[in-house]
């Protein structure tokens, strides 16, 4: 190939004319910096390597890391995960080696990353998104993921994701709206853990999370100023009544003292608030987590204490009897888990009752299949979509469309295993979800949430939108 | 070269749900780099000054004066400048845009320590970025250091002192894995001896105990300080590494300090009686039974941040095998550091950022202790973020170890997490401090 022919294969010449004719109109102090930009700019980025590492999360228990490199650069992500880890969630990969991390080491999901994974990946463009995602799915061959490992396929699929916007120059929370077709992006209500109990923390209280959100709020900032401060006065609350001892923190970090009763909990919870001053603006949810202390047919309010009365043990008729009473003496939205995850006939009854939100997890765990079953039989209203059960972004966009179809909520929501990783809070503004659950204004991995919502709503400017009082309907 | 176009700030929030600063530096190629400060529940007397806004919002610990003066004051003035011109640029915001001063130097009380840091990390973020190196190397290069190396962590396990609830007068009980061969197998390690004091725990003393405080570290209802180090004991048993993982204690002493110069061990009981007062030779001679019985090769602020003569004490008694650190003692402060070198007070320095505030004022306190021969332990703050900063200081100062809190909460494994990467880029020359913390590279 001669010079010229080369020149003119690439329109060399051309380029290099258009891109000095830019640095000359926008007369900029640097034009040789300015044009080697230009240039890249003009480059599709393909992925041109995947590699992870093992890295670990908010508990101290091994994860998955991804790098994925571009030609505009290097984009991490790293995968959250869950301890309440049901039947029909994708499934993580793990090395079950006792003398590595207790047997949580993820130096499979890694390798299958670096060397699978990245083979079938290098050359994509990062914006396609699904089909990068449909890749990976057809390589793993099996139904839940558990192959090359939910956990490898989600950190690049979040990854890749991550490229994608850079590559089109948006902010990732952009990416994701336009990945989803919908056109408006709204900042969430966050649902800020307050009170843990059961596998998230170490104290008698069953029950796993009263949570509060700042619906009065005119933005997600005041939000975030309003639940920082609830927060602080519950625990000054607690440590007048506790003397300290209960503000240690669960792995969400909720506040974690003894609780004899769900009662006794919102009392503490409705006190903080009353403290703040921002009483009717600020409403309270609850995460029951029912399957954990579901038995047989019967609930044990006392599963976790030492000291049993045996006089706890409930029906699910019990049960609602106390939803009922609880969501009349308190200002109470949204429950999650009322009841055990295949217990749908209850589930379903509490639902058509129509008193709160009511929030599928264990019942759903983010499945296609089940959301469609729960829909069809209206078993609940709300889908809490965490992302490592699904395993890809696509899919994830694909399930909050489903319950948005059938005009359900959507809870974002994180694991209590989690990383400086902050995907969730774009996803939540990009599929204006309009609430997410990241936990307490506590412990790093959950403050890291809610800061990329305050940059978010601060790029936005005056287009931000909260969600607020509309935190059901984000449509 | 390239040079700063934006400096902007705002408020987050640390892993307490405090508000801090937060600067993003953008450069005119196009570069955009974020840093955040950290934030202490312990502050020493002689720290540089955090500006607050008072008030009711946020109880009263909103950073709104602060955002204000770097997007008002601080950003504006740096417009222009070249980051890589690290000093030129902290002497500039230190000596120039704030100028206050007090006995012991520059105390950053107009635009406050947390404004100025937060530019200061930031600008160093940037200029690394400029260079093309990665953080840790510009940072050495500022230094002046030739040989990195990836510090031993000091897992803080157990809370007592004011960062939990418990009756437990110290502060801190870490766990320091100096006999692995890497700092891979080192957070291995610290992972396993952690999730074994768990349990442990949890069987002694239920489980309420096994929440977490602000740095991911337990707080039994422990009665008595040796009872710590018997969990630890314990736990390091159990996990297999007995000789590889040794002890270090962070007594925050002036805590428990009294007006009438004695120490009271039980300073956290309701209705103190004073009957667990000792004196400042008492506390020494209990900290050498400690010594003698467990392997401990760290003490930090063992007294009262004005006790200068028992840390001279301490130090010429037991210096040789244990490292006695200074932390409410020296504030990171390079004329305090000088003062301690010169009366032979402690013999290793606790690195804390936001108590001297600013890059280059950290690196010089850093080299005068080591000219010294002592040790630097680089520190967190219970107050942290997302930002990573102090993990590439650890390797680009080589200080040899780095304390960050348990391997729990995001905003401590975070900096291990750095450490991981850090030490996977450098590959085959990657060399881990070990049994070399206290000095694992010749004064630079």
């Amino acid at each position: 190939m001669s010079v010229q022919e080369y020149l003119d294969k690439h329109m060399l010449s051309r380029k290099i004319e258009d891109a000095v004719n830019a640095a000359v109109r926008a007369k900029t102090s640097d034009p040789v910096l300015f044009i080697a930009n230009h240039l890249k700019k003009a480059v599709s980025s393909v992925i041109t390597k995947v590699k992870a590492r093992q890295i670990l999360d908010s508990r101290g228990i091994p994860t998955v890391e991804v790098d994925l490199h571009t030609n505009k650069g290097v984009f991490r992500a790293s995968v959250p995960s869950g301890d309440s880890s049901g039947t029909y969630e994708a499934i993580e990969l793990r090395d079950g080696d006792k003398g590595m991390y207790l047997g949580n080491s993820v130096a499979k999901a890694v390798k299958n990353i670096n060397e699978k994974i990245s083979e079938a990946l290098i050359g994509m463009d990062p914006k396609l998104q699904g089909q990068i995602d449909q890749a990976m799915i057809d390589l793993d061959k099996t139904e839940k993921k558990s192959e090359l490992g939910a956990n490898a396929i989600l950190a690049v699929s979040i990854a890749a994701c991550k490229a994608g916007a850079a590559e089109k120059e948006v902010p990732l929370c952009k990416h994701l709206s336009d990945l989803s077709g919908r056109a408006n992006m709204v900042l969430p209500v966050p649902a800020f853990t307050v009170l843990s109990g059961g596998k998230h923390a170490s104290n008698t209280f069953a029950i796993q999370e009263i949570m509060i959100l700042p619906i009065g709020a005119s933005r997600f900032e005041e939000a975030l100023q309003w639940g920082s401060e609830t927060y602080h006065h519950l625990k000054a609350v607690i440590s007048e009544k506790n003397g300290g001892l209960g503000c240690n923190v669960g792995e969400d970090g909720g506040l974690a003292p003894d609780i004899s009763s769900l009662k006794e909990g919102l009392e503490l919870v409705k006190e903080a608030i009353n403290r703040t001053g921002y009483n009717d603006k600020i409403k309270i949810a609850i995460d029951i987590a029912a399957t954990n202390f579901c038995l047989g047919t019967k609930y044990d309010l006392d599963i976790k204490s030492p000291n049993k009365s045996g006089q706890n043990f409930k029906s699910a008729e019990d049960m609602i009897d106390m939803y009922k009473e609880i969501c009349n003496d308190y200002p109470i939205v949204s429950i999650e888990d009322p009841f055990d995850k295949e217990d749908w006939e209850h589930t379903k009854y509490f639902s058509s009752l129509g008193i709160c939100q009511v929030v599928g997890d264990d019942l759903l765990m983010s499945n296609s299949k089940r959301v469609e079953r729960a829909i069809q039989e209206s078993s609940c209203n709300a889908l809490l979509l965490k992302v490592n059960q699904i395993g890809t972004v696509t899919e994830a966009i694909e399930v909050v469309k489903m319950a948005r179809d059938a005009q359900w909520g959507v809870v974002t929501s994180h694991r209590c295993g989690e990383t400086e990783d902050s995907f969730i809070s774009d996803l939540s503004v990009g599929l204006a979800t309009g609430v997410i659950k990241a936990g307490a204004p506590c412990r790093g991995e959950r403050t890291m949430k809610y800061n990329q919502l305050l940059r978010i709503e601060e790029e936005l400017g005056d287009q931000a939108v909260y969600a607020g009082e509309d935190w059901k309907l984000s449509l | 070269m390239a040079t700063i176009t934006v400096v902007k700030a705002r408020q987050i929030f640390d892993s307490r749900g405090n508000p801090t600063v937060e600067v993003d530096i953008h450069t005119s190629n196009g570069i955009k780099v974020t840093a955040a400060v950290p934030s202490g529940a312990s502050t020493g007397i002689y720290e540089a000054l955090e500006l607050r806004d008072g008030g009711s919002d946020y109880l009263g610990k909103g950073v709104s004066k602060a955002v204000g003066n770097v997007n008002n004051i601080i950003g504006p003035a740096l417009i222009g400048k070249d980051p890589t011109q690290q000093t030129a640029i902290d002497n500039f915001m230190v000596h120039e845009l704030d100028g206050t001063q007090n006995e012991w130097g520059w105390c950053k009380q107009k635009l406050g320590a947390n404004a100025i840091l937060a530019v200061s990390l930031a600008v160093c973020k940037a200029g690394a970025v400029v260079s093309g190196i990665p953080l840790y190397k510009h940072i050495a290069n500022l230094a002046g250091n030739p040989k990195i190396v990836l510090p031993v962590p000091a897992f803080n396990v157990i809370n007592g002192g004011s960062h939990a609830g418990n009756k437990l007068a110290m502060q801190e009980f870490m766990i320091l894995p100096v006999g692995a061969a890497s700092f891979k197998e080192a957070m291995k390690m610290g992972v396993e001896v952690y999730h074994h004091l768990k349990s442990v725990i949890k069987k002694k003393y239920g489980q309420d105990a096994t929440n977490v405080g602000d740095e991911g570290g337990f707080a039994p209802n422990i009665q008595e300080n040796k009872e710590g180090l018997e969990l630890l004991k314990t736990a390091i048993e159990k996990a297999g590494y007995t000789g590889k993982v040794v002890i270090g204690m962070d007594v925050a002493a002036s805590e428990f300090y009294s007006e009438d110069k004695t120490y009271d061990l039980n300073f956290k009981e309701e209705n103190n009686n004073g009957s667990q007062k000792i004196s400042g030779d008492a506390l020494k001679d209990l900290y050498k039974s400690f010594v003698a019985e467990y392997p401990i090769v760290s003490i930090e602020d063992p007294f009262d941040q004005d006790d200068w003569e028992h840390y001279a004490k301490m130090t010429t008694e037991c210096g040789t095998e244990v490292q006695i650190v200074g932390d409410d003692l020296l504030v990171t402060n390079p004329k305090r550091v000088a003062k301690a070198i010169a009366e032979k007070s402690c013999n290793a320095l606790l690195l804390k950022v936001n108590q001297i505030g600013s890059v280059t004022e950290s690196i010089e306190a850093v080299k005068m202790s080591k000219k010294a021969g002592w040790g630097v332990m680089t520190s967190h703050r219970s107050g942290e973020t997302e930002d990573t900063f102090i993990a590439d200081l650890a390797v680009g100062l080589s200080t040899g170890q780095i304390k960050t809190g348990a391997p729990c909460r995001s905003e401590r494994l975070a900096k291990y997490n750095q450490l991981l990467r850090i030490e996977e880029e450098l590959g085959s020359e990657a060399i881990y401090a070990g049994v070399n913390f206290r000095k694992p590279v010749e004064p630079y």
